[in-house]
Order: structure tokens, then C-alpha cells, then sequence
């Protein structure tokens, strides 16, 4: 008996998604094989990184996370631009946090400068997100939406609760969209159908199944994502095969692994090291489970993710 | 091809003897054919049934263990390629790697550091469980003393012996035989030496090639040498190799059922920087690795490894729990909130992740229903109003709160009044249905 | 195939309401009508049944079976509420069957009471703690509860295995592995039932009866003994007569479901 090597052939393909404008824009998606699996198909795009900035200063980020950014995240103008100019940012997800109603409550109008203002200091493609509030992003993100027409960019998340506005005006202002659900596949497949039937081509939605961090949930998402891509590949359902998300830091930075003092968690180890290490890792389990964009937080997490990408492809 | 447990049941003697261990033929069957037991328990097989059964539930994946004593660490016996088919059984070990050529304090405190290196994690005790002691020095005593040196220090850990000369691998083999090290790596220029003392010392052996052709062709030899217990090595170096060539070995020895690739893994994901290590590693951790050798092990980052090893391994059709307690969401006051529910973590996230929203500080109880949901932990009877005051009572947050009033979950509603005879003095609530209403009602109270 | 008939339960509304003020009648009925329908067993579902479980299912099996000449189901998970109501119940037209034992030692009793009162009963593959995987994992635990019967002497003729349906909205591939453990059941010449409506749980309701009988369908076809399911619904039964006659089981003819 001789080895030959053990193929799949898929029917289907990861479909391809452009954001961003000019010599910056990115493409994600598009291979035709299980995740940086290039011995069985074509692995056309690298999966993207973009550093999350917020609208206002973070008030729960953890200190050594914070301290990174306490010269540049007063304003998010210098923030993009910090991430993009020193941090060598490929693209910057704004996540509109102020206009959450237990936050500063601020206005769909506010948001909508906020883009504009960030927007007209960055080269690199923007992923604009709300607060996460299923009422208020409807209002938010359709004024975000119209504040970046023509600069093709993802926004999100639409969920069940909320996705008709927030899908008109990402076709009205043609942007990509985020589709979100909770950690089940079934339910991340009949949003995708939902949207769709709106009129929305599957070829300019991002899934999002919920992700999940190092130790709290994170392998409901690694397998939720896992048979996402299959379903996409092997079953050729053109309702799944369109780019996942990994939204990775804003789960990282609030477990008690990369909060923790040294003195309260003796035999942990660096709390800096450890919270770096915390949100790398989850990043890196979302890679190999067929991630194709991700939003995380630490520079240094960032880099040694990059560099693993650099290395899989 | 692997038979149904039917076909095996038919083939046994059909006595139910109970000398397995099972108490009859047919649950001894059904284990056999999910690779969990040897043909070789049952004492009255047929020798013909012996050599049919021995062959068609060989586990495709061989499964030995690395090291010996309690904690040997088991490899091999994998059936699926992704964890939700069923589950993945054996969690790979992870190995610190020491040069010999370093001075006898830097080995001893590396050891050392390998054998402290256990922490507990929801329950569980892990830690570092192999040291590679690499053959750097081209000095065959030094290398043994190396050994030795190491394994005093570590008496817990398994021993890897990374050294490709026969002669001090087989000198420093003798010195350890008794911690069933695992000797690293027969080549093709050396596979018959090496092969005759892992026979020898009754071993298992590890076998290195380019390429996954030139490796089963060794894989083969060594075989035919009378080695049994094989690890491979497919000389993967880039986080790409260590994926695409994991990838298929587990497929040609799972799908096609392969012999020659139908062993552990083993892969090096030594790297200069620890933190691009410690994501290589959860590259392979993820993908198939039995054995990560690595450069550092920084507590923070084997925390972070013992995690992801831990989250991947966890067993799908387990519903992951949660532990019984009562929780404090937002800093709660004695005026705060009180719901319970139960330890399922996908309903403890979820719930928790809801209150979180709210921003109302809050009380979580969180109740052992086995990592049931609320429905049916309740049709189940583990979430009844006797056993939920029985807890509320034992948990004491009765003291917590300053008025005693307890919110369920809306889907055992049917509970409120038992629950309120049950637990006097306290004022039962029925709340939402469904999580997601959770923020609208907190903050409508 | 035989027929449990399921609709007296502690989750419907109305069952409840007549179960807490002990009025007989709209149960009887619901027993009746279900009897006629062609339920061969009528199951007894009172839930946990923490207060006066006994005297409830004491008085629910006998309210019942003033009507009705079947035997039932007595379907709780409480055991001595179970044991009351296999006392009280007539065996004049059939064995009551318990529903269920488990490979979960808190169920193990249930057996215990099968052997007792020389009464069938049902037995859910599933272990404690996790949902079997796979159509393999559900014979192991089969293998495991029959050892236990058979050491207790309740007779392999008496236990109906149940591979524990899911939903298919959730957990999708387990249809498929319940199917495949209905024929490995059936190949070791046990009997098997399913909690019919367990499949459709959670879909959207004017689905459900669709799911109901597609899957029924299916597993009458991979030899199924026994299932609860609702007999009101004609349609569903209908399916039932019909898969009757592909499976050679009733002779056809043209009036074939009005019989």
C-alpha cells in the first residue's frame, strides 16, 4: 500500500468579499478548500486583522490594555489614525460604543459624524459596528451607513431583532453587512436566508456566528464555524458560504484571565503576557476553524497572529 | 473494514461470563466495536474469531500512552476529524524542549520548572507533561547525564529522547527504561539501530521523514522491524506543513484507513519568540498534534494552551457546565435582583451575557442540573421546586438580599406555586420566557 | 405499530387545570377520544409530580381506566407517584408499561419496579450527564440497561428501547443516528419506541406536523415498535396505515384508512 494524498473535492466555494476603496481595500474569502488548506483547492485571500477603536474612551477595558492606547483614545479620529499610521493597521473596526443607551446615549447623528470624521483620516477600510443595543443600532447604523456611502464599507451587526433598516441601508449606501446570531448554525443560516430574500446578494454578507473566548465557550464557536465552512464546501449551500467573522476582543478583554492580578492569580503568570496570549490563541483557534476576518485589540496579539497567518499561507 | 457491534456480538461466545469486565457478550461487543476495549479480554474467544475480530477492531489510529505511571499521558484512538462529529478522546501532551549542551543548573531548573508547572482548571489538573531532552552536545556522556539529570528533576514528566544517534540514545534509553521514554527519531539512516532498542527497552519510537510518502515507507520498515508503538514525525516546520500535513495523515489513517499513518503525531513548534510559539502551538493543538514540543513555557502561556487543549477536547454531546453557585453580575447590593437558573453554559452565557447588558447589578443563582437546560432539567426532575429550595436555602443568599424574592425563568412558571410553599418567607417571581427579554424587564422593575 | 397516545399531559393547559382540581372528566374524555382513535396504550404524564404525587396518579389511573379498556403509560419521574400508580392500575386489558428507565442511576429504580409488578416499560438510551453521540453509543447503553433487566428478570419481550428523538432544529444530525439505532434495536430482536414530537420541537408550528410524519415514516420503516405520538391527528395516522401497507404489514384496499 502507497500513500496518496487524501483529497476533498467541494462543490462549493467561499465566496469573495471586497471592502475598503483604492490602493488600501482588502479581499477576504473566496477559497475553494477547508481552511488554508491549499493541497485540495485554491486559498486565494489571507485572512484580514482590523484593530477595534471606539467612539469614546473605553471605561472597561482592562489597564494594561488600556494603557496601550491612553495617548490615542480620548478621540477616535487619532485613534484610526494611531492604528493605521503606527500600528500599521490593514483595516480598523469602529465600534460605535457611546451611542449604547446605558452609555453616553449619543445620537444617530453623532455616530454619523463620528464616521465621517474617522473616515476622512484613514486610507485603510473601516468595519463600522454599533453597541451592540438591537434597538438602537437600527437607528445607528442607518445613519452610519449613509454618512460612509461610496466607501464600501462592512457594517454591523444586523441580527433578527433588528436587520430590516440596517440591511436597506447597507444596500441603499452599498456596503457589506455583518449578519449575527447566537451560536447556532440553523439560526445563522435563516438570518442569512431572511436577508437575502430582501434582495441583499449573499456575496456582500459576513457571518458572524457569535464568537466566544480562551475558555468561556470558545469551542461552540470553533465548531460552529467549522460547520459553517463545511456546509459551504461539502454540501455546497450558497447560504453558508459566505466569510466569517471572528469579532474576538470585545469577548478576550473581560475574562478574568486577562484582568487578573498577579497577586490575586499566583501560578498564572504576566498578567501582560497573559492577556496578550489569551486573545492570540482565541484568534488563532477562530483561523483554523475557517475565520476570515477578524477585529482584536493588542498590538502585540495582533502581530504574532499576522505572523501565524503569514506562516499558514 | 470495521465491523457493526452485531457482527462482533455474533462472533462471541455468547456465554456472558462477565470475565471481561462487562457483564454480558453483547455490552463487550458494543464497547469493542467503538475501539474502547481488546478482543484479547475475553478468555473464550475462538482463536479464528480472535484473528477476525483483531483486525477489524484495530482502533484505525493506534492508541499507547506516552510515559508510565499515573501520569502517562494516552495517545492515538481518534475516530473523527472534527470535534462535533463525536468527540476527540486522547488531549495531545505538551513537551518543553532542553538541550543537553546547556550547563546541569540550567537543565535542573528547566526540569524543575516543567514539574511545578501544574494548575487546576475547572477541575481539572494540568500541566507540562513531557520533557525533550535534545542530543545538541555530540557528547554520548553527556547527553545520559543530561537524561538522568532531567528525569530527577521531573519524576512525574515523560521523558522524549530527541537523539538521533543509536549509540547515546540506546546508552541513555537503559538509564530511563523504566519511564517508557519515547525514543526520537528513527530515520531512514538509522531506522534498524533505532528500531532494536526501542525493541529492546520495549519503547515506542518515534520516525522522521520528508514528506508523507518517504515517512509511511518508514513507517512500514519499522513496523516490519517489530516496533508497534510508532510516532510520527512528518518534519513539519511552518504553521502551513504542521496543518496540511496533520491534516492528512488523520484522514488517510481515518478515511482509508492507512496503517502505515494510523499513529500519533508528533510536531515541533519551537520558535524564538514565545508568544508566536504559543499560537503555532495552538495551531497544532488544534489540528491534530498527540505531542507539542516547545521552547518556553511561561505560566501565562500554559494556561492559555491547557485551555484551547482542554475547550477542543471537551466532549460535544456533554453539555459543558457551569458551577453551582451563586454569581454576582455588575456588583450587586442587597437591593439587587435575584434569578436563578440553570448550569448549562450555553444558558449561563447567555443569561449572564443578558443581565450584563441590562446594567442591572444582579444575583445569578446557578443550579447543578447536570448541564441541563431550564425545560428539560425541569422534565427531567433535577429542576423541581424541592431541590431548587433546597438550594437557595444551602446557598445562604438569603442573607444576600434584603428582600427575599426569587425570579424564575418564565418556561417553569408551572413551579411558582410549589416553589413558594417550599420556600417560606420568599416571594416567588415568574420572569421572561426567553433571555433576550431579560434587559427590557430588569430595568422595567 | 402500537400506538401510545400522548395528550394527557401535565404541559397542556387543560390536562393541568383538571389534574390540580381533580375534575375526571375532561381527562376521561381526552382518554376516549384517544382510545378510539386507535391508541393501544394512553400515556399518564404528570410531570415531576412533587406534591401528592401518589394520590394523583392513583386518582388519574383510575379516572382513567373507569372509561377506558386499555392499559397505560405512566410516565413520571417521580417513583413512588410510578409505584401508586401501577397498585391502582387494572391489568384486566394489558401490562401498564412505565415510562422510563434510564442508564441514569437516579432511573435505575424503574427497572426495579418493571420486575416488581411484572410491567413493560420503556427504556431511554441515555446515560447521566450527555446525550449519546451516535446510534453506536445509544447500544452501548441498550447493552448496558438490557444486563441490568436481565439481572433484575424483567424479560428483554417487556422493554421497549427508546434512542431518545431531538430536535431536528438544533441537533440535525441525530435524526439520522436515531433512525440507524431503530434498526440496530430491531436486529437484536428487541422492541423500540420514540417520543414522536420530540422531532419537531421548536420549529415553527404549522411545520410540525409534517416533520411528525415524515419522520414516522422513516422509522416504520427502519422497524420501529412502538411510538407516542398524538392519535387525534388523523393525518398523522393516516400515515401510519399507509406506511402499514408499503411495509406488506396491512392487506390494501381502497378503504384502506377508514379501517
Amino acid at each position: 500500500m502507497s500513500f496518496a494524498i487524501p483529497k476533498e473535492s467541494y462543490n462549493g466555494r467561499v465566496l469573495a468579499l471586497d471592502f475598503g476603496k483604492g490602493g488600501k481595500a482588502l479581499m477576504i474569502g473566496g477559497e475553494t478548500a477547508l481552511p488554508f488548506l491549499a493541497f485540495e483547492g485554491e486559498v486565494p485571500n489571507k485572512p484580514v486583522i482590523a484593530y477595534e477603536i471606539q467612539d469614546s474612551a473605553p471605561d472597561d477595558w482592562p489597564d494594561t490594555l488600556k494603557e496601550i492606547y491612553k495617548d490615542v483614545s480620548g478621540g477616535p479620529v487619532t485613534w484610526a489614525k494611531h492604528c493605521q499610521d503606527k500600528l500599521g493597521a490593514k483595516a480598523i473596526a469602529l465600534r460605535l460604543m457611546s451611542t449604547h443607551p446605558d452609555r453616553e446615549n449619543r445620537s444617530a447623528a453623532d455616530a454619523a459624524k463620528t464616521v465621517k470624521d474617522v473616515l476622512s483620516v484613514i486610507n485603510v477600510p473601516l468595519i463600522i459596528l454599533g453597541s451592540n443595543n438591537i434597538e438602537k443600532d437600527a437607528s445607528v447604523l442607518v445613519a452610519a451607513a449613509e454618512a460612509a456611502s461610496g466607501h464600501n464599507c462592512i457594517i454591523g451587526k444586523a441580527q433578527e431583532g433588528n436587520y430590516k433598516t440596517i440591511v436597506a441601508a447597507a444596500l441603499a449606501h452599498n456596503h457589506k453587512l455583518i449578519a449575527m446570531s447566537e451560536l447556532d448554525i440553523n439560526l445563522a443560516k435563516q438570518l442569512n436566508i431572511l436577508i437575502t430574500q430582501m434582495g441583499f446578494d449573499k456575496s456582500r454578507l459576513v457571518t458572524d456566528p457569535m464568537c466566544s473566548a480562551l475558555g468561556y465557550g470558545l469551542e461552540y464557536t470553533y465548531s460552529v464555524m467549522e460547520r459553517i465552512r463545511l456546509a459551504g464546501l461539502a454540501q455546497n449551500d450558497a447560504t453558508m458560504q459566505p466569510p466569517i467573522l471572528g469579532d474576538i476582543g470585545i469577548y478576550v478583554w473581560k475574562t478574568k484571565e486577562t484582568t487578573a492580578e498577579e497577586s490575586d492569580v499566583p501560578g498564572w503568570g504576566s498578567l501582560k503576557e497573559r492577556g496578550i496570549a489569551w486573545e492570540a490563541v482565541s484568534a488563532t483557534a477562530m483561523l483554523t476553524a475557517g475565520s476570515n476576518l477578524l477585529i482584536m485589540r493588542h498590538p502585540d496579539a495582533v502581530e504574532a497572529v499576522e505572523k501565524t497567518i503569514n506562516e499558514l499561507c | 473494514m470495521a465491523l457493526s457491534g452485531i457482527e462482533i456480538f455474533k462472533l462471541l461466545p455468547k456465554t456472558n461470563c462477565k470475565k471481561c469486565g462487562f457483564p454480558t457478550c453483547l455490552a463487550f461487543a458494543m464497547k469493542l466495536a467503538q475501539g474502547g476495549v481488546e478482543i484479547s479480554a475475553c478468555p473464550d474467544v475462538s482463536e479464528e474469531a480472535k484473528k477476525n475480530l483483531g483486525e477489524a477492531s484495530a482502533p484505525a489510529i493506534r492508541t499507547f500512552s506516552l510515559g508510565a505511571g499515573d501520569n502517562a499521558v494516552k495517545m492515538g484512538g481518534e475516530g473523527v476529524l472534527f470535534r462535533h462529529d463525536k468527540k476527540f478522546y486522547n488531549p495531545c501532551a505538551l513537551a518543553l524542549n532542553i538541550k543537553d549542551s546547556l550547563s546541569g543548573d540550567e537543565i535542573a531548573a528547566k526540569a524543575s520548572e516543567v514539574n511545578s508547572s501544574e494548575m487546576d482548571r475547572v477541575g481539572q489538573k494540568l500541566r507540562i507533561d513531557a520533557i525533550s531532552i535534545e542530543y545538541a552536545s555530540n557528547d554520548p556522556a553527556k547527553y545520559e547525564a543530561a537524561v538522568k539529570l532531567a528525569a530527577e528533576k521531573a519524576p512525574g514528566a515523560a521523558l522524549i529522547l530527541n537523539c538521533g544517534d543509536p549509540a547515546a540514545a540506546g546508552a541513555a534509553a537503559k538509564v530511563v527504561a523504566g519511564r517508557k521514554p519515547l525514543l526520537y527519531c528513527a530515520t531512514e539512516a538509522n531506522a534498524d539501530a533505532m528500531a532494536a532498542i526501542a525493541k529492546e527497552n520495549g519503547l515506542p519510537l518515534a520516525i522522521k521523514a520528508d514528506g508523507l510518502e518517504a515517512l509511511s515507507a518508514l513507517s512500514e520498515k519499522v513496523q516490519k522491524l517489530g516496533v508497534e508503538n510508532i510516532v510520527l514525525d512528518s518534519g513539519a516546520k511552518s504553521a502551513k506543513e504542521i496543518l496540511e500535513n496533520n491534516t492528512q495523515i488523520r484522514r488517510s489513517a481515518l478515511k482509508k484507513k492507512f496503517k502505515p499513518l494510523g499513529y500519533p503525531i508528533i510536531n515541533f513548534a519551537s520558535r524564538g519568540d514565545s508568544m508566536l510559539e504559543t499560537s503555532i502551538a495552538a495551531v497544532a493543538i488544534a489540528k491534530y498534534a498527540s505531542i507539542v514540543v516547545m521552547n518556553h513555557i511561561e505560566q501565562w502561556k500554559n494556561l492559555a494552551l491547557f485551555t484551547l487543549r482542554q475547550n477542543i477536547y471537551t466532549d460535544p454531546q456533554v453539555p459543558m457546565q457551569v458551577k453551582q453557585n451563586i454569581y454576582e453580575i455588575s456588583g450587586p447590593s442587597a437591593d439587587s435582583p435575584l434569578m436563578i437558573t440553570t448550569n448549562f453554559s450555553l444558558t449561563y452565557f447567555i443569561v449572564s451575557g443578558e443581565i450584563e447588558n441590562s446594567k442591572v447589578p444582579s444575583w445569578l443563582a446557578v443550579m447543578d442540573c447536570e448541564g441541563l437546560s431550564v425545560l428539560t432539567a425541569w422534565a427531567a426532575g433535577k429542576f423541581i421546586a424541592s431541590k431548587i429550595a433546597a438550594f437557595i436555602q444551602e446557598s445562604g443568599v438569603g442573607d444576600k438580599v434584603s428582600k427575599k424574592e426569587l425570579i424564575i425563568p418564565g418556561q417553569v412558571a408551572i413551579l411558582s406555586g410549589a416553589l413558594e410553599d417550599k420556600l417560606e418567607g420568599w416571594k416567588i417571581t415568574v420572569g421572561p420566557r426567553e433571555a433576550n427579554a431579560l434587559p427590557t424587564y430588569l430595568k422595567s422593575r | 405499530m402500537i400506538i401510545i397516545g400522548e395528550k394527557i399531559s401535565i404541559i397542556a393547559k387543560k390536562v393541568r387545570e383538571a389534574m390540580n382540581s381533580r375534575d375526571p372528566l375532561p381527562i376521561q374524555e381526552l382518554a376516549e377520544a384517544q382510545w378510539k382513535a386507535g391508541a393501544h396504550f394512553i400515556d399518564v404524564n404528570i410531570g415531576p409530580a412533587e406534591e401528592r404525587g401518589e394520590e394523583l396518579m392513583t386518582w388519574m389511573v383510575q379516572s382513567i381506566q373507569k372509561k377506558v379498556k386499555a392499559p397505560l403509560c405512566l410516565d413520571t419521574t417521580n417513583a413512588s407517584a410510578l409505584e401508586a400508580g401501577l397498585k391502582a392500575h387494572n391489568n384486566e386489558w394489558g401490562k401498564p408499561l412505565i415510562n422510563s428507565t434510564s442508564n441514569d442511576p437516579e432511573r435505575f429504580v424503574m427497572l426495579e419496579l418493571a420486575s416488581k409488578y411484572n410491567s413493560q416499560i420503556i427504556a431511554l438510551t441515555v446515560g447521566k450527564g450527555g446525550l449519546p453521540a451516535d446510534a453506536d453509543d445509544r447500544m452501548v447503553i441498550a447493552s448496558e440497561i438490557m444486563a441490568r433487566a436481565e439481572e433484575l428478570g424483567v424479560p428483554m419481550d417487556d422493554i421497549y428501547l427508546d434512542p431518545l428523538i431531538l430536535q431536528v432544529c438544533t441537533t440535525q444530525n441525530q435524526a439520522k443516528h436515531s433512525l440507524n439505532a431503530i434498526k440496530m434495536f430491531g436486529e437484536l430482536g428487541m422492541k423500540s419506541v420514540v417520543g414522536l414530537s420530540n422531532i419537531s420541537n421548536g420549529v415553527p408550528k404549522q411545520m410540525r406536523s409534517l416533520i411528525d410524519r415524515v419522520y414516522l415514516s422513516l422509522l416504520m420503516y427502519e422497524g420501529l415498535s412502538a411510538a407516542i405520538l398524538n392519535p387525534l391527528d388523523k393525518e398523522l395516522m393516516d400515515v401510519v396505515k399507509t406506511t402499514d401497507v408499503f411495509l406488506g404489514n396491512t392487506l390494501y384496499a381502497d378503504s384502506y384508512l377508514e379501517m
